[in-house]
């Protein structure tokens, strides 16, 4: 058994070396040999680790990335942790639409729903110039306005997991602490509530490292907001020039110290309890229906915070898009910009085509490699698991531009050319980044289902003859089901729109969508790269919403829905 | 145990060498596509030769036998990085000479970086972006192809001969204005508006100043680069030192000054001059002023790496770019269309001030101090 778990784990190492760490490497190893050249090297260089404390740029980065963070985590698991609690536990109108708008917030990227933010909340936008809302901007742009705009668009991440957590109940356990005179909001304190600690930990590490590594935000924000962040001055870093890859690599370490820092905290919370309850004392829970009058009331909070979280950066960025102007208070109606993006279909269907191919194989790969990664953490006794589970921490914190960076010097060797394996100025090397990309998601999700399925009954499996794949398949993937489904759209939504890496490395005359928005919006076309993002994000929900329905027909029909 | 190991190893290589095999399939792919168009584009510019010189059909005939036979041969696309215009320049270019170009458009910043992480094995034949100081810095490292003129360059501007570098690495193709000044006429009247540079230190405009960040827009260092070098590098610190006591603020790259001012965050900024225009031209309530003793220009020049496979053909592009009918074409259908040409015989947008002058800092003064002044102003912008 150990040494099927030590296979699997160098098996999984080997792969996150080869996506993850070794470009990494070749950034922060520039902090004492620039530009990866020897005659260079040069262990006083280090001194600049130190520079945090000096340079006023750095230390404000670090700090407002740390704050930011942190306030974000703590607000967003807590929205997060009620949302899933509402929508698991009872039935009301409007359900549906707190899970659309949650998947519909992941997928878009970061960059248009601050965009769509500003739009809004700017001096002359759609807040004060349209509905004489005064006092929106200066509370929007702001710390604690920051970080509620963050919560808005990061809670999503949190809500899935731990509604994915909540839908099985320890029965069984429950009933127990009842008989022994428990309360019912003393046995969900001390029993259930304690029982979803892993998913809790998964849900707020998967916003800590959201939030620290976001590029997009912040930069769109700081357009009436100063405030720097790491990502930002990163990429500052890596566009300065004389190109600076060894600040971007002292930088990105300052990331990393977070990642373990708030890896640390995760351990200390979880201890070395066990968590997992799935067995024949365990429920499926059944929605109820409230009151009529606490059903009004979810439903209409539900419809008021979906109007807030989607309805406005979207709602901003739909405006936008039929506005014949640059701002909101010199709007004219036109649908020239749809026009124009429908007629310019062939360039705007080939960036589709790109980036769905690339999300596509990115999920597929993702799943596999994911799957793996999380059940390697999960069941195996494989020694260097923590290493694994930082890897792929590292992989979501760093932002994708430090990442493309490492990956042009890691696979633009020449002498792989000579093997056959000079990705790089192919679509190739946009997969490897995308999947590398991706597994943090894929692997936190599945984490957290898995954290509640003992190990017990793969063992069960096995000494009745089950091999691994009949183990994986009539055990792990039916309990597994809604967090795998979760797993897969979330990685192929965050894939085809993720900008930092496909900015960075794409091949010559092979622009993606996220790319083509971009352009648009350098160009100053403010309303056409709206109407992109409109008929682009709208065929790729259509696609998502497909993909939902079809991996959870099979499901749906054994469980006799 | 040895072979569960293995078999976990040779898993993780197979995924990267499928990938392999998928990057090089479509590297084959390309490969034959590219010859084949090699030998129409031959065709092609020996057809367009002809119809344009009908009236010597016999001379001209025997012209472009000769021309084919000398004409150097493309065996892959020319690959171009550049920040404006790429939707038009690759079928410019294939019209007028046949040849194939493939661009990678990003930001100056974006495109420097991306060059500098090839280092050691150069993607690209020809860079095209108006971050002179930054292409001027990659000859001292050996990167470029130096001391040769194109022929076209004896139609060069006296203006922009002067910057060319003695070591003629790169060749001017535009200079447009990285920072006008613009203001909000619905904010302030045409007698309180700023007219000079100057004037944006006074303390009636605080809180009203923005830019782009030097050390992420291309047009913004040679904005910053200018002010130091006109100044003095301590006279230029304390005059920027000034604006951000006074409230300036920097913004990541043009696009988001122009939100910032169509917004209302700010009334007032140093703007790239196509933005500038654009707000206009888009109904803002914007107001252009072109300061009399010039405003600071930014320098799109072309260069060729010293790896290029293709030099012939990379020489041909930049000679090319050169042309005013070239550059007449990219001021009339380009989205970046306000400059100032390089060459003579180019007639400018209607639009643009007739009288607008430039001024550029000295390239070696603007390289030799790229870093310091990037890193000292994002220290500043961040207090």
């Amino acid at each position: 058994m150990k040494s099927k778990d030590n296979a699997a784990g160098i098996g999984i190492l080997g792969l996150l070396i080869l996506l993850v760490l070794l470009p990494l490497v070749t950034v922060l190893f520039q902090v004492i040999c620039p530009g990866l050249s020897l005659d260079k090297f040069n262990v006083s260089n280090l001194a600049l680790v130190l520079d945090v404390f000096k340079r006023p740029l750095w230390k404000k980065a670090f700090l407002n990335s740390f704050f930011l963070s942190c306030g974000t985590t703590v607000l967003g698991l807590i929205l997060a942790a009620i949302l899933a609690h509402i929508r698991v536990n009872y039935k009301f109108v409007g359900a549906k639409l707190l899970d659309f708008t949650a998947w519909v917030l992941m997928i878009i990227p970061s960059f248009i729903l601050a965009q769509g933010w500003v739009y809004f909340s700017s001096g002359n936008g759609i807040a004060s110039a349209w509905l004489g809302i005064k006092g929106v901007g200066s509370f929007v742009f702001s710390y604690w306005g920051l970080v509620c705009v963050m919560v808005l668009c990061k809670f999503p991440l949190a809500y899935v997991t731990i509604k994915t957590s909540m839908e099985w109940y320890p029965s069984r356990l429950m009933h127990a602490a009842r008989m022994n005179g428990a309360s019912a909001f003393r046995a969900w304190k001390n029993v259930q509530l304690p029982l979803c600690i892993p998913a809790y930990c998964s849900a707020a590490m998967l916003i800590f490292m959201d939030t620290v590594g976001d590029y997009g935000m912040s930069s769109t924000i700081t357009a009436v907001y100063s405030f720097p962040t790491l990502p930002y001055t990163i990429y500052s870093a890596i566009c300065s020039s004389p190109v600076r890859f060894d600040m971007a690599g002292v930088l990105s370490l300052y990331l990393m110290v977070m990642i373990v820092i708030a890896m640390a905290v995760q351990y200390g919370a979880m201890g070395k309890k066990k968590f997992d309850f799935l067995d024949n004392g365990t429920e499926r829970v059944m929605a109820v229906s409230p009151k009529k009058p606490v059903q009004v009331l979810l439903t209409t909070g539900t419809v008021l915070f979906c109007l807030i979280a989607l309805g406005i950066p979207v709602g901003s960025e739909l405006i936008m898009s039929f506005s014949g102007s640059v701002s909101v208070q010199k709007f004219t109606f036109t649908l020239d910009n749809y026009k124009e993006v429908l007629s310019s279909a062939g360039s705007m269907v080939s960036g589709i085509k790109h980036s769905l191919g690339l999300a596509g194989i990115s999920a597929v790969f993702g799943i596999l490699i994911g799957f793996c990664v999380a059940y390697v953490l999960t069941y195996s006794r494989f020694k260097l698991k923590k290493l694994i589970d930082m890897l792929t921490l590292v992989a979501m914190a760093v932002p994708g531009v430090v990442l493309g960076i490492g990956y042009i010097f890691v696979w633009n060797q020449k002498w792989l050319t000579k093997v056959g394996l000079h990705l790089y100025g192919t679509p190739s090397i946009l997969v490897l980044a995308s999947v590398a990309a991706a597994i943090p998601m894929i692997n936190r999700v599945l984490v957290g289902g898995m954290a509640k399925i003992p190990g017990s009954l793969l063992t069960a499996a096995q000494m009745q003859g089950a091999g691994f794949f009949r183990k994986i398949r009539t055990i792990l993937l039916p309990l597994l089901h809604n967090s795998s489904v979760s797993a897969v759209l979330a990685a192929f939504g965050g894939s085809v729109f993720n900008l930092a890496i496909t900015t960075i490395l794409y091949p010559p005359n092979y622009s993606t969508l996220p790319v083509y928005i971009s352009d648009s919006y350098n160009d100053l076309k403010f309303g056409y790269a709206a109407a992109a993002t409109m008929v682009g994000g709208a065929f790729i929900v259509g696609i998502m919403m497909l993909l939902e329905v079809v991996l959870n027909a099979g499901y749906r029909k054994k469980q006799g829905h | 145990m040895k072979k569960k190991k293995l078999v976990a190893m040779l898993t993780a290589a197979a995924m990267v060498l499928s990938l392999a095999a998928c990057g090089n399939t479509n590297n084959q792919e390309n490969k034959p596509a590219a010859d084949t168009s090699t030998a129409a584009s031959g065709e092609g510019a020996q057809e367009n030769k002809e119809s344009e010189e009908n009236d010597t059909k016999d001379a001209t005939a025997d012209d472009n036998a000769a021309d084919a036979a000398e004409k150097p041969v493309q065996t892959k696309p020319l690959v171009v990085y550049l920040n404006d215009f790429d939707a038009v320049i690759g079928d410019m270019f294939k019209e007028a000479t046949g040849y194939d170009v493939e661009v990678v458009v990003g930001n100056g910043a974006e495109t420097m970086s991306r060059i500098a992480a090839e280092k050691g094995n150069p993607q690209w034949d020809v860079v095209w972006i108006d971050s002179m100081y930054d292409v001027y810095n990659l000859a001292a490292d050996g990167e470029l192809v130096t001391d040769w003129e194109p022929e076209n360059a004896a139609n060069l501007t006296d203006f922009s001969k002067g910057l060319v570098p003695e070591n003629k690495c790169m060749y001017p193709t535009d200079i447009h204005a990285a920072g006008v000044l613009v203001y909000r006429n619905d904010v302030w009247s045409e007698a309180d508006a700023p007219k000079t540079f100057d004037d944006l230190t006074d303390a009636k405009y605080k809180d009203a100043v923005g830019m782009a960040d030097p050390g992420v827009a291309a047009p913004a260092y040679p904005l910053a680069a200018y002010f130091m070098d006109k100044k003095g590098l301590d006279a230029g610190k304390e005059y920027f030192t000034t604006l951000f006591d006074n409230g300036l603020k920097v913004f990541p790259k043009n696009p988001q000054v122009v939100q910032a001012l169509a917004g209302g965050d700010i009334s007032i900024a140093m703007l790239q001059e196509t933005n500038a225009y654009d707000m206009v031209a888009s109904g803002e309530p914007i107001t252009i002023i072109w300061p009399e003793d010039g405003a600071p220009g930014s320098t799109r020049v072309a260069a060729i790496s010293a790896s290029t496979e293709q030099l012939e053909i990379a020489k041909i592009f930049v000679n090319f770019l050169l042309d005013a009918k070239t550059q007449q074409q990219l001021v009339d259908t380009g989205d970046e269309g306000y400059f100032e040409p390089s060459v003579e015989g180019v007639t400018l947008k209607a639009e643009r001030d007739a009288n607008a002058t430039l001024a550029v800092a000295d390239e070696v003064f603007g390289a030799e101090n790229e870093a310091d002044i990037k890193a000292w102003f994002a220290d500043m912008s961040a207090k």
